[in-house]
């Protein structure tokens, strides 16, 4: 299992460097320059900047001055805004992305392993077919849209209660997370509902469920025992590209909630092509996810024994 | 030995009269198992035979309530486990039927397991229930289960998972869990046709010395002939939802009298150097178990179906007192005599 866990994280630093160079070299061809927009700093900031990132050097060169800096942990300094580091902006506004991310992730994961197998439970009774519509809806309309539309409603709640039950949008409490985490994750639970069912249905159609049942086991344990945790391993397995998902999504969930998450910064950049925090946030995100989905490997050991002996 | 004590007529451990069973389905009803009566005693072996279809399965799983219901029904029948009734009921006498009174193994072991969970926890799981064990004691008696049926390193291979054994050694599993409550009845639906053949023997032989020490009876589900010969001391030979001939072994293997069970027979390959001939198989399919014909399900493959085979069912024609066949050319005005029958 450690063996497992280590060679996991190898590949996952080598991941790590793929999507850093293919960053780099992207941003380095687009066209435009932040230095000569209206905006940039004075010729001595230009000189500096130039010097310390080599930017007046070969390709291969500021490449390897890069490289050289994410080794060491440093992002750099945004080229368009003054004396902030990328690591400062990451640092303050990574863990309320982070903060809202989980809080979706876990809202979709277990509303959708519940859903699922209550629909498969009841399949082609009432509770499936609403629940099978609410999925259908939850997957097609964007989350864009589903966040607009749960404004307004607060809005109506709001002015109906006479006071602010939940704020409409910012951040702070736990009830600024509450709506905009649900938004977030309505995608992904609806996606993940639908997994959860087919693979209820499949195993509750399996041999082994039928041995169970030979053996008298009651319906609350065969569910708890035997079913639950052979229908979540394909839920599992795709829960890392949720969370990719859930965290690319959360850019324009952020956006419309106004909530102060790093998605602001990382569009703001690429419009004002500020190639460091581009560069920084790209091979944090990056780098985050990589580690979200060993973490899924690893807890899929855990889940599944055929997957943990495989060295 | 429980329930061994009683013999006789009408104190079998098991009885069952006139049961059928019906699906429902897209295409319409499905009269799965059109009346079937059988018995079986205490420490006996009954053999259920019969091409895949017949019905044999879900006899047994109506018994144990395993067919899903809807679109299963039961529509008439009984079941009388120790004069108790079986059927629609899963408590007799305070005991749980399913894991308790009748223990299942099932066709494929491979599928039949829980993969997720290692085989001491699953042999484990019924004594927990039925009896009460905590789960130290259920593991412990896992062991010993494990141990019984053979299973080298039974301590070790407990902590194991169902992907780390073998085809054989998990029908040995199979086994153990089936048997760990000690049932009166051990129902056996095809246990050796997903193993191989040396296996297979090791399966059958592990299951009578269990019977053996146990004075369980068993229902064997099979269509190999030569696991019927070795294993039974009864016979049903099942034909269309129906039993056409039931008998002790010898009686239905070498007093054959119903053309389905000669037809078998005939079927089987021998290795008798003097008879290398050909295979003779059974022409033609199952009647449509939709629409269920009124006579003899039969007497289409039949070679010597006559008129009356395709208007009504023939009765119960007793040949001993034991052994019986369903079919017309027992009747008094039948020219032909079933013993005259031959295929060669």
């Amino acid at each position: 299992m450690f063996l497992f866990g280590l060679k996991r994280l190898l590949q996952g630093v080598v991941t790590v460097w793929f999507i850093a160079t293919a960053t780099f070299f992207a941003m380095h061809n687009v066209p435009g320059d932040p230095l000569l927009n209206e905006r940039a700093g004075s010729e001595a900031i230009k000189a500096n900047l130039e010097s310390k990132y080599g930017l007046d050097q070969p390709l291969s060169t500021q490449y390897f001055i890069y490289l050289r800096n994410l080794s060491r942990g440093d992002f750099g300094i945004s080229f368009t805004q003054e004396n902030r580091e990328v690591n400062d902006i990451i640092r303050e506004h990574f863990p309320v992305s982070a903060i809202l991310g989980i809080l979706a992730i876990v809202f979709a994961a277990t509303g959708g392993v519940l859903f699922g197998a209550l629909t498969a439970l009841y399949r082609n009774r009432l509770p499936d077919y609403i629940i099978m519509i609410l999925v259908i809806l939850g997957i097609s309309v964007p989350s864009f849209v589903i966040a607009a539309m749960s404004q307004l409603m607060l809005v109506g709640i709001n002015n109906m209660a006479g006071s602010t039950i939940l704020p409409v949008a910012g951040w702070g409490t736990i009830l600024h997370m509450l709506v905009p985490a649900l938004v977030l994750g309505l995608g992904t639970m609806a996606y993940l509902t639908r997994l959860m069912r087919s693979s209820m249905l499949e195993i509750i159609g399996s041999d082994y469920i039928r041995t169970a049942r030979s053996k008298g086991v009651p319906p609350s344990r065969i569910f708890a025992k035997h079913q639950l945790r052979n229908a979540i391993l394909p839920v599992v397995t795709v829960l890392g590209p949720s969370i990719a998902a859930i965290t690319t999504g959360g850019f324009v969930v952020e956006l419309v909630f106004a909530i102060p998450g790093l998605g602001r910064y990382f569009v703001q950049a690429v419009q004002q092509l500020d190639y460091t925090v581009i560069m920084g946030t790209t091979v944090f995100y990056g780098a985050f996810l990589v580690f979200m989905v060993i973490l899924v490997d690893i807890l899929y050991g855990f889940i599944d024994p055929r997957v943990r002996l495989e060295k | 030995m429980r329930g061994a004590a009683k013999s006789g007529i009408g104190s079998k451990l098991l009885e069952v009269r006139n049961l059928e069973v019906e699906f429902d389905t897209y295409g319409g009803i499905v009269k799965a198992v059109r009346g079937v009566d059988f018995s079986v005693d205490s420490g006996k072996t009954l053999a259920i035979v019969g091409e895949s279809g017949c019905g044999k399965s879900v006899t047994v799983q109506s018994m144990m309530g395993l067919i899903p219901i809807p679109p299963g029904r039961i529509t008439s029948g009984s079941a009388l486990l120790r004069g108790q009734e079986v059927l629609g009921d899963t408590i007799i006498e305070g005991k749980e039927i399913r894991g308790a009174e009748i223990g299942m193994i099932f066709q494929d072991p491979m599928t039949s397991l829980n993969p997720t969970m290692t085989i001491g926890n699953q042999i484990a799981e019924p004594l927990q229930i039925h009896r009460g064990y905590s789960y130290r004691q259920a593991f412990n008696e896992a062991i010993n289960l494990l141990d019984m049926s053979k299973i080298p390193e039974a301590a070790k291979r407990a902590k194991q998972y169902p992907f780390e054994f073998s085809g054989g050694m998990l029908q040995r599993a199979m086994i153990a869990m089936a048997i760990s409550c000690k049932p009166s009845i051990l129902i056996a639906d095809e246990p050796t046709t997903a193993l191989d053949v040396t296996i297979q023997a090791q399966i059958l032989d592990l299951m009578r010395d269990l019977q053996s020490q146990t004075g369980m009876a068993i229902i064997l589900i099979t269509h190999d002939l030569g696991v019927v010969a070795r294993m039974a001391d009864e016979v049903a030979v099942m034909y269309a939802g129906k039993i056409v001939e039931h008998g002790t072994v010898e009686d239905v293997f070498y007093r054959s009298a119903h053309p389905y069970t000669l037809g078998l027979r005939a079927a089987m390959p021998t290795n008798d150097p003097a008879n290398q001939h050909q295979l003779n198989p059974i022409e033609g399919s199952p009647p449509d178990l939709f629409s269920p014909p009124p006579g003899c399900g039969y007497c289409a493959r039949c070679p010597w179906a006559m008129s009356i085979c395709q208007k009504s069912h023939p009765e119960h024609y007793y040949l001993n007192s034991g052994h019986y066949s369903r079919c017309w050319l027992h009747h008094n005005d039948s020219e032909i005599k079933p013993n005259q029958l031959s295929f060669n």
